[in-house]
């Protein structure tokens, strides 16, 4: 396709709009930018020149103590530590349940297969907002779990499984099953054939879930609130930092807001440059491509 | 969990079922302990964390419930329902919100997916870009749009004001005029690179020997939009415009924590009320989940109406062209 573009030769008049357009594209992206800019560039300025405002986006004198103060004072070593657990767990066990769960799914034909594969997409549809957390919320209460981020961990893997569950499965099926029958002879037990011969294979699938899971984790926002209510030592990130803001003191400790939410969106933003084809690729993996 | 991460799948078209195989060439099967015990992880997961919240609910719709004492009611939750102006009027909020993100989204995700079609220099830099904040939590970009919106520090209206758009400055987050508006550009901002993946992802598939076909019978840049790419992109766009239908009426989180429904219930969307009444608020500890599960209900009926509608407008659409 890019060939054909580039047979096409442009009129000056062309070149001119093209021109204008580029131009657009390079102002809507300053836009989108912007807010994330703003932000990471504030986090370096002082408090002072936070409250002040003025609409330079530059400090006039970079510091670094913002992040220092965040560290040490606001607990956001724990918070990150939270947010580290939070999200790679979400990633592990999404990788783990998904993967035998999509193989099983597509290679096995057991009474009520169909079934289960319905109610899986059914309560995709199913949204019943927030109310849905507060059963969880008094089972982890129930069996004791919390006071751990486990419940967390737990139930945002069991919330965004069937994402994953799907796209394993898509990919399973494209996977020829001569694979299969060829281990099997070999001697290779079902297990086996799976851990072995497919889940290698899956290298391109497993990279979209872990990715996915892993922002799922770190972005999860209302389910970690809700079970940190009465324990700050919890908290990942994304409830660390806007706990600041409802601290009541607000003004007051912009730049450690400011540097928290930094914190809290480097990492994510280093993995999405690293890995921006994943996180593209996953959204209309096998979708609008079909 | 996260609303995004459902809401791709429905794209998905149905699976090719796994292929006949022959069953005198087939070996025997074997492994079943195996496959059930590898199933199990995922079925104790959707049992816990889909089915048994939802049963749940069903337990408590007829009760007055605090978090420590479940009092039943019979159907005084219903007729409250019925005369809840609030939550009338957060429904009302949810589609207005609903309707002018849409107006503004999906334009703007298609006119920019046509953009970077182009082929310009360094469009898988502005797509990229373009895409960037969906990756970001939206309680941050919540957060980071509450020190853009801020009244007298905020870096939005001291450039306003430095341009000179504007004299006195705006109270973004607590004027009733102007508080929809800024959840609404916090909204486009998160949202927009989404739905534009979608239509360059659609678009990849339309055929080049299309356009230039158009090209040589004399087509311009328009007429090419309106009688090739949007014709073409349809299926896509159809699919689309669901999603983006249901997620705009079950954004809150962002709401949440720009707002939180505020001023007065000016941006108090159903779910957000709905969370209120469920864990309280920082003011008003008093939860009322017996009320909330009911409600809850409710939501999702809306939502599954205004989805059933579309599909059948889609679908009627559809017949005519």
């Amino acid at each position: 396709m890019a060939k054909n573009r580039a047979q096409i030769v442009y009129s000056p008049q062309q070149k001119t709009i093209r021109g204008l357009l580029w131009l657009l594209l390079v102002f809507m992206t300053l836009v989108v930018i912007f807010p994330v800019a703003y932000v990471i560039l504030g986090s370096f300025k002082e408090n002072q020149e936070l409250l002040l405002g003025g609409s330079n986006v530059f400090p006039q004198k970079w510091i670094i103590q913002n992040y220092i103060d965040a560290w040490e004072q606001a607990n956001f070593a724990v918070y990150t530590k939270n947010s580290l657990i939070l999200s790679l767990g979400v990633m592990v066990l999404s990788l783990i349940i998904s993967t035998m769960a999509g193989y099983v799914f597509s290679r096995k034909n057991f009474w009520g297969k169909e079934i289960i594969y319905g109610i899986f997409t059914a309560f995709m549809f199913i949204n019943v907002g927030s109310v849905s957390l507060r059963p969880l919320y008094e089972l982890a209460v129930g069996v004791n779990i919390h006071t751990s981020l486990w419940p967390v961990v737990l139930f945002s893997a069991g919330g965004g499984q069937a994402t994953y569950i799907f796209l394993c499965r898509g990919y399973v099926n494209s996977v020829p099953r001569e694979l299969d029958e060829a281990a099997r002879i070999d001697g290779c037990t079902f297990f086996q054939t799976y851990y072995q011969i497919i889940l290698p294979m899956l290298k391109p699938v497993l990279a979209t879930i872990a990715i996915l899971s892993f922002r799922q984790g770190w972005n999860e926002y209302i389910m970690p609130r809700v079970f940190t209510m009465t324990n700050d030592n919890l908290r990942p990130l994304t409830v660390g930092v806007n706990m600041l803001k409802n601290a009541g003191d607000g003004a007051a400790a912009w730049n450690i807001m400011f540097a928290g939410a930094t914190i809290a969106i480097i990492p994510i933003l280093v993995v999405f440059i690293c890995f921006s084809r994943y996180f593209m690729g996953g959204l209309t993996a096998g979708a609008v491509k079909g | 969990m996260s609303t995004y991460d459902k809401e791709h799948l429905q794209l998905r078209p149905t699976n090719r079922p796994p292929r006949p195989v022959n069953k005198k060439m087939r070996l025997k099967e074997s492994g079943g302990l195996a496959a059930g015990l590898m199933l199990t992880p995922s079925l104790i997961f959707l049992c816990i964390c889909s089915i048994y919240p939802f049963i749940w609910i069903f337990r408590y719709i007829g009760y007055n419930y605090n978090g420590f004492v479940a009092r039943p009611v019979g159907f005084a939750n219903f007729t409250r329902m019925f005369s809840d102006t609030t939550f009338w009027n957060s429904v009302v909020t949810t589609f207005e919100y609903a309707f002018w993100k849409l107006i503004i989204i999906i334009p703007l995700a298609l006119i920019m997916a046509v953009l970077l079609n182009q082929k310009l220099r360094g469009s898988s830099f502005f797509r990229g870009a373009f895409f960037m904040p969906t990756v970001i939590a939206t309680s941050i970009s919540g957060m980071i749009f509450t020190f853009i919106f801020a009244t007298q520090n905020g870096i939005l209206n001291n450039i306003l004001q430095t341009v000179g758009l504007m004299g006195t400055p705006i109270n973004w987050l607590m004027d009733q005029g102007f508080a929809m508006e800024a959840v609404m550009i916090l909204s486009v901002w998160a949202g927009f690179g989404n739905y534009m993946l979608y239509f360059v992802t659609g678009m990849t598939s339309i055929s080049e020997d299309v356009y230039e076909s158009s090209r040589i019978d004399g087509a311009n840049a328009v007429q090419t939009f309106f009688k090739i790419t949007l014709p073409m992109l349809s299926p896509v766009l159809k699919v689309v415009l669901m999603l983006a239908i249901t997620g705009a009426f079950k954004d809150y989180e962002a709401i949440m924590v720009l707002t939180n429904g505020g001023p007065g219930s000016r941006t108090n969307v159903m779910f957000l009320y709905i969370f209120k009444l469920i864990f309280g608020t920082a003011d008003n500890a008093r939860m009322q989940i017996g009320y909330g599960a009911l409600l809850s209900l409710m939501a999702a009926v809306i939502v599954g109406a205004v989805t059933i509608i579309y599909n059948l407008v889609a679908k009627r659409l559809d017949d005519v062209v």
